[in-house]
């Protein structure tokens, strides 16, 4: 589900980082606020490092021929806490973003709003918690997280259809895109949970006063041990990273897959209301117009830009190359001098 | 999908480009942050069929990681990885808008297929720019800039920390692993049977790391700001970059560059 920087308007992403900008503010300002306690600062860090290894790994969705993975959300902030599961969800998106090219950096507010805000600050506190608040039983633990995965994904998904159609970048229409990302992410968060549910279980029983803490929202007693939990989510971690990596889904993922299904498709018309205001905002961020690549009128024009874009092109990559051997050339001056 | 392993190391592979020493490395990191930012609005903010006005933008990669000496296929590569993606949004495009746009010769160019290209090419110039700025900058400058720019620490402290345990658990793991195999060790990999114990030691090992990895962290001043030696102010080469970049970067987003190249060739 992480959207590229190409698939969003300046607009769109610029206001998507302000809105996430605004809630990783907040969190950020509770955390520092309540008794976090020294020990959940490595637990945050443990968990965004099991997420991010857990993200890598595409689990097939049966009969889609899709594949998916899980987003982590709910798991962290049953953990956490909304607020930490929020910026551990979000310095884990940083480091995608910056070493794995996976997600744009533009892009980076619309990802951690549709991964991170709606699974931990609004599922989770107006589903996962209330649901665990009458005990933490297996079978309420399973429910929350099944239910909280299911939710934090089809919202999520919806979050990445509104991006893109607002920013008038496809042509898919919005009711065919929705319609196709919302089936997809439901089996996605249908495994999500199962594997939510298992982690907390475990938690549950091994270490109850992690979550009990975080339910109930009051600091951990200083004698309660986070290693043995560490250890659990290390041990996922490891077990994700070099087993399961063996079975990697090599599928197409969910928004993949929906618009492999449009293309197979009949054709469709695209209009809409939606289309259309997408279309005049872009418009307005424009500071010139389309350019005219003429209708027979100005034939010279789209044939002057095609001659401009190639000469564009090769001058790019002629300065690279004079570059590179500028450089060579140094490097073997400088080798000569020594030797 | 790459074991996790191959793909922590490419995370080492940057860390120790980002290490080298040339005159992009000793930019300011905030100056290199704000160009990049720049860089990327002017590419997004260009509209859906604008393929030509694009193309000036390739200049700003290929002169920052030439002269940065990064190796442009391993950008490329990582750059690749990004563009299926976009290219299956754009697949839509190519399908749904089939009015045709220009004629090259006797091919048809449609609006779906220029759309498209744009998309991809958008695609490709900012992951480039993006990976240009996390090859040539350290982690740590980018967070210390971080702090600079008022972020809370404990978020900063976050990052570092999260981004210490991923090397952490990939280094363990791959020498618990050369271990096990000059001990005589199945060459194709481990055994269902030595799993459970592998990995019980690689917990074990990596939590007590990190634990102590934590306290260095702490006792080094590592969550109360950057060192010294990131703390300065902009120098005269910082404000020449930021210009060097922003000024064309707004000049090519202001005025169609290939057009007005295009005709001094073609009347």
């Amino acid at each position: 589900m992480h959207m590229s920087d190409a698939l969003l308007s300046p607009t769109v992403g610029l206001t998507m980082c302000a809105v996430s900008a605004g809630a990783l503010a907040v969190s950020a300002a509770r955390v520092q606020r309540s008794q976090l306690t020294r020990q959940k600062l490595p637990m945050m860090a443990v968990g965004g490092a099991f997420v991010f290894a857990a993200q890598m790994i595409n689990f097939t969705i049966p009969g889609t021929g899709s594949s998916g993975h899980i987003g982590g959300g709910i798991l962290l902030a049953t953990l956490l806490g909304g607020g930490p599961a929020l910026l551990a969800l979000a310095a884990v998106l940083v480091v995608q973003c910056l070493f794995f090219a996976d997600g744009g950096l533009l892009a980076l507010g619309c990802n951690i709003f549709n991964m991170g805000v709606l699974p931990c600050l609004v599922v989770y506190p107006l589903v996962v918690r209330p649901l665990l608040c009458r005990g933490l039983t297996p079978r309420r633990l399973s429910a929350a997280a099944l239910l909280g995965a299911v939710l934090g994904l089809q919202l999520g998904a919806f979050g990445v259809v509104l991006e893109t159609q607002l920013s008038g970048i496809t042509a898919l229409p919005f009711g065919t895109f929705a319609a196709l990302m919302q089936p997809i992410h439901l089996a996605i968060g249908l495994g999500e949970g199962l594997v939510t549910a298992g982690v907390l279980c475990f938690v549950a029983r091994v270490q109850p006063e992690v979550l009990e803490s975080t339910q109930q929202a009051r600091p951990m007693e200083k004698t309660a041990s986070v290693k043995k939990i560490a250890v659990l989510l290390l041990c996922l971690t490891a077990a994700v990273a070099g087993g399961l990596s063996l079975f990697a889904s090599q599928n197409p993922d969910g928004l993949e897959w929906a618009v492999q299904a449009v293309a197979g498709s009949t054709e469709l018309e695209a209009e809409g209301a939606v289309q259309e205001g997408a279309a005049a905002l872009q418009e307005k961020t424009a500071l010139m117009p389309d350019y005219d690549y003429a209708d027979g009128e100005g034939n010279g024009t789209s044939t002057a830009g095609v001659v401009g874009s190639a000469l564009t092109f090769t001058l790019a990559g002629g300065v690279g190359l004079a570059l590179a051997a500028a450089k060579k050339r140094r490097a073997k001056q400088r080798a000569a001098k020594q030797g | 999908m790459k074991p996790i392993a191959e793909q922590l190391g490419q995370l080492t592979r940057l860390e120790e480009l980002a290490g080298q020493n040339s005159p992009i490395h000793r930019l300011h990191p905030g100056a290199k942050l704000a160009a990049t930012g720049v860089y990327l609005l002017c590419v997004l903010s260009l509209g859906r069929l604008q393929f030509g006005r694009l193309t000036p933008y390739l200049l700003y990669p290929v002169v920052v990681l030439s002269l940065a000496e990064v190796p442009l296929g391993l950008v490329l590569r990582r750059a690749a990885l990004a563009l299926p993606f976009c290219a299956f949004a754009g697949l839509s495009n190519l399908l749904l808008e089939r009015q045709v746009l220009l004629w090259l010769g006797p091919v048809p160019v449609t609006v779906g297929l220029a759309s498209c290209g744009v998309l991809l090419l958008r695609a490709l110039l900012c992951v480039s720019a993006v990976l240009a700025l996390a090859a040539v900058t350290p982690f740590g400058h980018l967070t210390g800039q971080l702090r600079r720019m008022r972020m809370p620490s404990f978020c900063v402290a976050l990052l570092e920390m999260l981004y210490r345990y991923l090397g952490l658990l990939a280094g363990q793991a791959g020498s618990m692993l050369t271990a096990y195999r000059l001990r005589g060790g199945s060459g194709t990999g481990l055994p269902v049977g030595h799993m459970g114990s592998f990995i019980g030691q690689l917990l074990l090992r990596s939590t007590a790391r990190a634990q102590r990895v934590y306290q260095a962290m702490e006792c080094r001043g590592g969550f109360t700001g950057g060192s010294a030696a990131q703390k300065r102010p902009f120098t005269r080469n910082d404000w020449l970059y930021l210009a060097a970049v922003c000024l064309p970067c707004l000049a090519a987003r202001a005025v169609d560059l290939p057009l007005l190249l295009g005709r001094l060739f073609v009347c």
